[in-house]
């Protein structure tokens, strides 16, 4: 026998329309809203690492905001001067000498043009050897500059 | 014939049912307001650390006839991190597998500036092999064993040799 069901004035119970739990939806959007709040940063970001460098972290408290500075950038392949390609990694290797001519001539010449003081940001992968870095030091010396800086990433 | 009248026989119960809120509004703003903290989000937090080379570092390599002031030195070696203070090798750490006790060596870093009256200057004299994470590493346990004024230079393997 077939069961029908009974309401209102007797007639069979239509359908309801499909209404999805919005409950854990609303959850899931909170924590996300919260954890946006948190990580919201009105300053952006300044300073803009290549993908192919991964800087080392430091968890020093003396670590300072990064500010807009000529910017020498070393990955594992190429040496960069504010984002234009000067050198390959594999050639100043190859060379005995400590100085990198072509950063040289560019860090020279945006000093004479007055476009930069003695600041330098070297950003440099974490697993570079010492001894690149190292010719990319003594070069940026040489040009002039005195006011190094590393850039790390922060933590803690 | 009998007419069944249904009516409501009392006021419906708020604790009856369950209260719907609506929540199509908050939806809303949520549809707004994470899109736009998505993009202005910022996961990676990027800091600069500020070093100093010896004086006349570019001069020094080129010309030795001058003596540079002794300061306490940290020689980062693939095996070894060494404390000396001009040619007197003070205390040092061995590393393996590139890990060594961060603990100890900051202690002895700060018993080393504190004690000997070191000032705040520190010099770390890498070899060429170590990796740049390294350096930044020791850098950091300078900083933090109290030394502002942090010195890169470049270590000699055989001291002996010379540079």
């Amino acid at each position: 026998m077939r069961n029908k069901t009974f309401t209102g004035a007797g007639s069979l119970s239509r359908s309801e329309a499909f209404r999805p739990q919005l409950t854990s939806l609303i959850d899931v959007m909170t924590i996300l809203l919260v954890f946006l709040i948190k990580s919201f940063s009105a300053e952006g970001s300044l300073i803009t690492v290549p993908r192919d460098i991964a800087p080392p972290v430091s968890v020093s408290s003396r670590a300072k905001p990064p500010h807009v500075i000529p910017t020498v950038s070393v990955s594992r392949e190429h040496v960069l001067f504010n984002d234009s390609i000067v050198a390959t990694v594999r050639d100043i290797d190859s060379k005995d000498s400590l100085s990198i001519e072509p950063l040289f001539e560019r860090i020279r010449a945006m000093r004479g043009d007055g476009r930069a003081g003695e600041a330098i940001l070297i950003q440099a992968d974490r697993l570079l050897p010492f001894h690149t870095v190292k010719k990319v030091m003594y070069t940026c010396n040489k040009a002039g500059c005195r006011d190094f800086s590393f850039l790390v990433i922060h933590e803690g | 014939m009998k007419i069944h009248r249904y009516t409501r026989s009392s006021a419906p119960d708020a604790l009856d049912g369950e209260m719907e809120i609506d929540v199509t509004p908050i939806m809303n703003m949520f549809v707004i307001l994470i899109p736009f903290l998505v993009s202005m989000a910022v996961f990676t937090h990027l800091a600069i650390i500020r070093f100093s080379l010896p004086s006349n570092a570019s001069a020094q390599l080129e010309d030795l006839s001058g003596k540079p002031t002794p300061k306490l030195t940290v020689v980062v070696s693939q095996k070894y991190l060494a404390l000396t203070h001009g040619e007197t090798l003070l205390d040092s750490l061995s590393v393996a597998d590139g890990r060594f006790q961060e603990a100890d060596f900051v202690k002895k870093l700060t018993s080393l500036r504190i004690g000997r009256g070191l000032g705040e200057e520190v010099i770390i004299a890498s070899h060429d092999t170590v990796v740049f994470e390294r350096v930044v590493a020791v850098m950091d346990y300078c900083s933090e064993a109290g030394f502002t004024k942090i010195g890169l230079s470049e270590g000699t393997v055989d001291p002996a040799k010379g540079i």
